[in-house]
């Protein structure tokens, strides 16, 4: 276990284990939080994990924890590690196996005022059209060949099926489609889960929230994102499905032989690896990039399938109901990107497992409607909570190879939360709120309880004062659908 | 006797994720045990009128815990391909390099709660002093 007096505070927010905290690490760790995150961070194993990815073959600078950060499975959720191409590794556990899971933004001129008498009906329209739960099928039926092409094309090739347009595509991340995906290094296992389920929101932590705009910290930024004070916004937060699952479980267990292959020492069997330019690594690395371009085709779908409710329940009660795209961010990737090390520009593989690019100005990757501020960073609160849009900043270039927190971070255990928080109880008390809920299931709902994650604040303003992103709004739930 | 007093599986703390302590007098009722925690997890219950179904399932690796890891998410694979609740699991064959096995249950079925994978996070086989086997499992949800 990490403790405390193991910890050097380097700056108000910034602590790090030092390398000789531990024989094997290549470099030191570092965790972003203020002192009440800490505490509780130190009690799960979070950074005895993010201690782990510190030994990695090819890592550079330090690896990092986001204030949000809570132990997961070989890496912990909130971690980011770099690793120097072309030898450095590639881990699917530093991923994750819900490949590209992330958010997207859509904002209207809708005022919440106005939509307030019809959120019922909305939320129910909203409902029946996005298909939630366990095991959904979504309304596209693609042959093997299809899906193929989508895996290879990304949201691109949902838009050319009317699923949405160009705009769409211009304000998602890499522009809902990255490079290296090849469909042939994805199994006929995972295709066949993936066949059936795009346009699917699944079950979990994923949700679909229909939120209120209700603080604005930059109005500059916030102009140019389209956020204006009393308007509604729609926040997806979903991933790449049965495909996505079947993609990394497929890599760990290829994996398990390539650390012997390349004499690679790891700490725990969930951190196996390979180096980024091994026939594994290629592997690995085409079919995460392919189920990456699923989740993007994915939430591409449901942002039209949301479209189309708002306009099926407000269309005629209501001028104005377009959506139109803020952005789209993906939490759990790796990445081939150019960033500055020791004075030089390198090529790293960075991995961001609960995490999110945070990209300042200037990038050529980020959009050119944002290029002079810097990039849209969405981080979608628990439950109920209220969620925030940051901006990327030049300071998190400097420091976290653009990186930043992706939530608010659990702090209770599922069977906590079912054992101290009944599901029906919650809807009340949301409800009460004037907030309305459609959920698959009451018990699913107990375990995304507010109270089972850390303050979305608290964590928003340690990464807002460490200077790795920079408030630009606050949003409210009005509605909350629940997979 | 303590070895009355296990229990086949309980769910133990994990901030994000399920885990599962699973126990079982040898490896083929612990790896029997494991499945049977995992579909517990999954809330998953046949619906009304569903009809029994069975599978065979023989994996290859080469350890225990491999084995473990493969087998659980053999079983999530075919589940969520076939719309079954699994409820029954025999081991027919079990050394650290082959799983042969059947499980039986029954379709359709009604899941409440989605299972990613089973993880190598933190797990170990291991024989207690009683003889009895243990293993800790951690699953993505």
């Amino acid at each position: 276990m990490v403790r405390k007096q193991d910890l050097v505070r380097l700056e108000p927010y910034l602590y790090e284990i030092p390398r000789s905290f531990r024989s094997d690490m290549r470099v030191p760790a570092r965790v972003y939080a203020d002192e009440r995150l800490l505490e509780k961070t130190l009690t799960d194993r979070s950074l005895e994990q993010l201690v782990n990815t510190a030994t990695l073959p090819g890592v550079v600078r330090y690896t990092m924890a986001m204030p949000d950060v809570h132990q997961g499975y070989g890496f912990p959720i909130g971690g980011v590690a770099a690793t120097k191409l072309p030898h450095g590794i590639i881990s699917p556990g530093g991923v994750g196996y819900d490949i590209n899971c992330g958010v997207r933004l859509l904002v209207s001129s809708i005022e919440a005022e106005a939509i307030r008498p019809y959120m019922d009906r909305l939320m129910s329209t909203l409902f029946a059209n996005v298909p939630t739960g366990v095991g959904a099928e979504g309304p596209l039926r693609l042959s093997k060949k299809e899906l193929q092409a989508l895996l290879e094309e990304g949201a691109a090739w949902v838009v050319r099926r009317g699923y949405g347009d160009r705009d769409d595509l211009e304000h998602t991340e890499d522009g809902g489609r990255m490079e290296g995906a090849n469909a042939a290094a994805v199994s006929a296992r995972a295709l066949e889960r993936g066949r059936p389920q795009v346009g699917t929101l699944g079950a979990g932590n994923h949700f679909l929230e229909v939120d209120e705009v209700v603080e604005i910290y930059d109005q500059e930024v916030a102009e140019a994102f389209g956020l204006q004070v009393g308007t509604v916004c729609v926040w997806i937060h979903c991933g790449s499905r049965g495909l996505g699952h079947q993609v990394c479980t497929d890599a760990v267990r290829l994996m398990q032989q390539s650390v012997n292959k390349y004499g690679i020492h790891i700490p725990d069997r969930e951190l196996v690896c390979a180096p980024f330019d091994s026939p594994e690594g290629q592997e690995y690395f085409q079919a995460m990039s392919a189920a990456a371009n699923y989740a993007w085709a994915n939430r591409q779908v449901i942002t039209q399938l949301v479209r189309q409710s708002f306009e099926e329940a407000l269309g005629g009660h209501l001028p104005h109901v377009e959506l139109r795209m803020l952005y789209d961010v993906c939490h759990n990737i790796a990445k081939v990107e150019e960033h500055q090390v020791d004075g030089g520009t390198v090529k790293l593989c960075v991995h961001r497992k609960g995490a999110t690019r945070a990209f300042g100005p200037e990038r050529p990757e980020v959009p050119e409607r944002y290029r002079a501020m810097g990039q849209p960073v969405l981080i979608p609160g628990s439950m109920g909570t209220g969620s925030y849009v940051l901006v990327g900043t030049e300071k998190a270039m400097e420091e976290t190879f653009g990186s930043t927190c992706h939530g608010a971070g659990r702090v209770l255990s599922r069977a906590k939360a079912r054992k101290s928080i009944r599901g029906e109880k919650l809807r009340a008390e949301l409800e009460n709120a004037e907030i309305t809920v459609r959920a698959g299931s009451m018990r699913g709902l107990a375990e995304e309880a507010p109270a089972a994650y850390k303050d979305l604040e608290q964590v928003v303003q340690v990464v807002h004062k460490a200077g790795i992103a920079r408030k630009v709004a606050r949003t409210k739930p009005l509605g909350v659908i629940k997979g | 006797m303590v070895k009355e007093a296990l229990p086949a599986f309980e769910e133990i703390e994990h901030t994000a994720d399920l885990a599962l302590q699973v126990y079982g007098k040898d490896p083929k009722e612990l790896f029997a045990h494991a499945a049977q925690g995992m579909f517990s997890l999954m809330q998953c219950a046949p619906q009304e009128g569903a009809e029994p179904f069975s599978c065979a399932v023989e994996l290859t690796g080469y350890d225990l815990e491999g084995l473990l890891v493969d087998w659980l998410n053999e079983l999530l694979y075919l589940s969520e391909r076939e719309g079954v609740c699994f409820e029954d699991f025999e081991i027919e064959e079990l050394t650290e390099s082959r799983l042969s096995a059947r499980a039986r249950g029954k379709r359709p079925c009604v899941l409440g709660k989605g299972i990613k994978a089973a993880t190598f996070f933190d797990l170990q086989v291991v024989q207690r002093p009683d003889g009895y086997y243990e293993a800790t499992v951690t699953f993505d949800v």
